[in-house]
């Protein structure tokens, strides 16, 4: 299992006032090479549940294991570490940051990593050419279209080749047919043999052919209907 | 393209030249003046100088050595005025 | 390994740089603030400690002695016959009468030091024809001979004459003849200088043949200066007793004062640039939260963000400190520190000739420093500790 969650529980602010109990009892586990959907409403704790399997935080008690990693065990420092080498995000927003290129906006995870300009470059080539942005290389990332953007955003979470991608609410900004080319890329990643587990209220992706298994989630439970 | 820190680093390297330049006519200067510095010694010695002339309005500024300490006290008697000729700037011409 | 470990602090400096580069008016005018700050302070630094090394080259070669009498808490001409009388303390090489004062040229609003002395009877005297630029020093018993200063050359307009005169007590005129001129080059000591035999400076002065203004007295072992002036004040009791390491002490505190007077001003300002960056850099931006939040989603460690901040610090601060010292060392060394004269010198209409070499230790280097960087950095880098709170999953959900 790349992904096995038991138990799973997170409390935020625990102690104290504003005590806020967002995933109770979780148990999941997603084999290496699937795709998944997390659906539910806003609030329902899809994002808290994508965080900890995005290495982002440990669960408040449960046993959470990412690509071979407890991540209880870890420190923060370490957690950072494995969720570089594990974890590709992409955010409802894209979070770009719009006064960078596009070329240092996909670039960005390597830099910790002690790469050298012309590697990452090469890197964020290959992917650039791939998803047909390789001519927005050297604008700066405020300045393109929302359809690009998504895709600085792809390429952003491949360019450390992670095992995981891992996306939030990937549609929520786009029309239609934008949607349905992201669910296509996803596709051809899942092909890959990436694992990719996607949160998302929008019918257009988890009825989506690809999506091997839905899971909702309400009040911070698995739901099952 | 050129990386920034590279690009950094040669701005650095030129500001660096242009200090190593400065201190190198500093240098020149300052061996110009120590070649000055026998004559002045002699001048100094022979003629009994005490004091540099580096303000000549006023004898407690001109030869602040050697002048009776009330000397500035005729100005103002609560003046602690050492140096500078009273004020900094000149009084306007008449 | 080492290597990664190199470049990945070379990313991080990229991205530094990036990132001033980015928000270029902001920390454009923030380099140029602080540069300012660091000019000044470092301008005074060097021009009053060039003004007090140079006093402390040449006054080495000052009077060990000078004995003026008072009278009423004032100087007044002292009798030759005090003279004679030193002439019995053991250690007392020789006594030199030398007779001189101040005259006010009313044409040109400039004072001139009249300066009466005989330079062979001084101490090295013989080789003062060296410091001339031109000409030779008055022969005895010439009349109306005179050696001037460069400053009086200039205020007096005398390069293409040799004749000019100036006005006794009484009104009358006195001619004198220009014999030589002073090197350009000791200005710092004669700029203003008319020397003349002393029997010429009574003349002019109208002072009576058995008086001097003060004297001048050589000893043979310079570690006996103190027990001589001693020696002197309790057989002269109505004179002042001067020596050599009062008079060097008097330009020490000279330059001390007003310098000092100056720093603390100065080190105002910096305190106020410190506190403005302090206000600047405390504060964090909602986008400054964001860009954080979003690095350390990404992978980057809370020791990565900080090292942006701190490089971003060290960059501004270490070019302003770059940037100010070099200024300040070409203002004083190029433009001899015209900013900070009316300061430290005041005005002067005879303007001597002052060429400065700015000399700073590495003491001096490290004091700045630690004024001005060290501030810098502590009010900029610890409040980037609150960066460190951004937690990562802010960047996550809508």
């Amino acid at each position: 299992m790349l992904i096995a969650l038991e138990n799973v529980c997170k409390i935020y602010n625990q102690g104290q006032a504003n005590e806020v109990r967002a995933l109770s009892g979780i148990d999941l586990s997603v084999e290496a090479g699937s795709m998944l959907c997390l659906k539910g409403p806003s609030g329902s704790g899809k994002s808290t549940l994508l965080a900890i399997i995005g290495c982002v935080f440990p669960p408040t008690s449960g046993r959470a294991a990412i690509a071979g990693k407890q991540l209880a065990r870890l420190p923060d420092r370490f957690l950072t570490i494995h969720r570089r080498e594990s974890i590709g995000f992409i955010f409802q927003k894209f979070n770009v940051l719009p006064e960078l290129t596009v070329l240092e906006n996909i670039t960005l995870p390597l830099l910790p990593l002690g790469i050298s300009p012309r590697e990452r470059r090469q890197r964020a080539k290959t992917l650039m050419e791939r998803l047909g942005i390789a001519h927005r290389e050297n604008f700066p990332a405020g300045q393109i279209s929302g359809g690009e953007l998504q895709r600085v955003a792809i390429a952003r979470a491949l360019i450390n080749r992670p095992p995981i991608i891992l996306a939030d609410e990937p549609t929520a900004h786009l029309d239609t047919p934008l949607s349905r080319e992201f669910m296509a890329i996803m596709q051809q990643l899942q092909a890959e043999g990436k694992t990719i587990v996607i949160a998302s209220h929008d019918p257009l992706v988890f009825e989506h052919p690809a999506i091997d298994r839905q899971v909702a989630i309400q009040d911070g439970r698995i739901h099952v209907p | 393209m050129m990386r920034p820190s590279a690009l950094f680093a040669l701005c650095l390297a030129l500001l660096c030249l242009l200090a190593v330049l400065l201190l190198a006519q500093g240098q020149r200067l300052r061996h110009r003046e120590n070649a000055a510095l026998g004559r002045l010694l002699v001048a100094t010695s022979a003629l009994g100088l005490t004091d540099l002339a580096l303000s000549t309005e006023a004898r407690y500024t001109r030869h602040p050595a050697v002048s009776d300490p009330m000397a500035p006290f005729m100005d103002h008697p609560g003046a602690i005025e050492h140096f500078p000729s009273g004020v900094f700037w000149a009084p306007p011409p008449r | 390994m080492a290597k990664r470990g190199i470049e990945k602090q070379l990313n991080i400096l990229d991205y530094a740089l990036s990132s001033l580069w980015r928000r270029r008016t902001k920390n454009l005018s923030i380099l140029l603030v602080f540069s300012a700050v660091i000019f000044l302070v470092a301008s005074f630094l060097m021009v009053s400690k060039a003004l007090s090394d140079r006093a402390g080259q040449l006054l080495v070669a000052a009077p060990e002695i000078t004995v003026q009498r008072m009278s009423a808490g004032r100087q007044e001409a002292i009798p030759l016959a005090h003279g004679e009388r030193l002439q019995g303390i053991f250690g007392i090489r020789r006594v030199v009468p030398r007779v001189w004062g101040y005259y006010f040229d009313e044409v040109t609003g400039a004072n001139f030091t009249v300066l009466g002395v005989d330079p062979l009877q001084m101490p090295g005297g013989d080789g003062l024809a060296t410091a001339l630029a031109r000409g030779r020093l008055p022969e005895e018993g010439e009349a109306g001979m005179v050696v001037v200063g460069q400053g009086v050359v200039e205020t007096l307009a005398l390069e293409n004459r040799q004749l000019f005169s100036l006005f006794r007590p009484d009104l009358s005129l006195k001619t004198l003849t220009v014999s030589g001129e002073f090197a350009k080059e000791t200005g710092i000591m004669t700029a203003d200088l008319l020397l003349m035999h002393p029997a010429e400076a009574r003349d002019l002065f109208l002072i009576a043949p058995g008086f001097a203004t003060d004297l001048c007295i050589s000893v043979a072992n310079s570690r006996e200066i103190e027990t001589i002036a001693r020696k002197i004040a309790e057989l002269l009791p109505d004179c002042r007793v001067l020596t050599r390491p009062q008079i060097q002490k008097t330009y020490q505190v000279v330059f001390g004062w007003r310098s000092g007077f100056a720093s603390i001003c100065l080190l105002s300002a910096v305190a106020a640039f410190i506190i403005l960056a302090w206000d600047k850099a405390s504060g964090l931006a909602p986008e400054e939260r964001r860009e954080i939040a979003i690095l350390k989603v990404l992978g980057w460690e809370t020791a990565d963000v900080l090292a942006v901040r701190f490089w971003e610090a060290c960059l501004v601060s270490g070019l302003a400190f770059l940037l100010g010292m070099l200024s300040a060392f070409a203002h004083v060394l190029f433009f001899s520190a015209f900013l900070f004269r009316p300061i430290l010198l005041g005005w002067s209409v005879l303007a001597p000739g002052l060429s400065l070499v700015p000399a700073l230790a590495l003491g001096d280097f490290l004091l700045l420093a630690a004024f001005t960087v060290l501030p810098y950095l502590a009010a900029t880098v610890i409040p980037a500790w609150r960066s460190a709170t951004v937690p990562a999953d802010s960047a996550l959900g809508g």
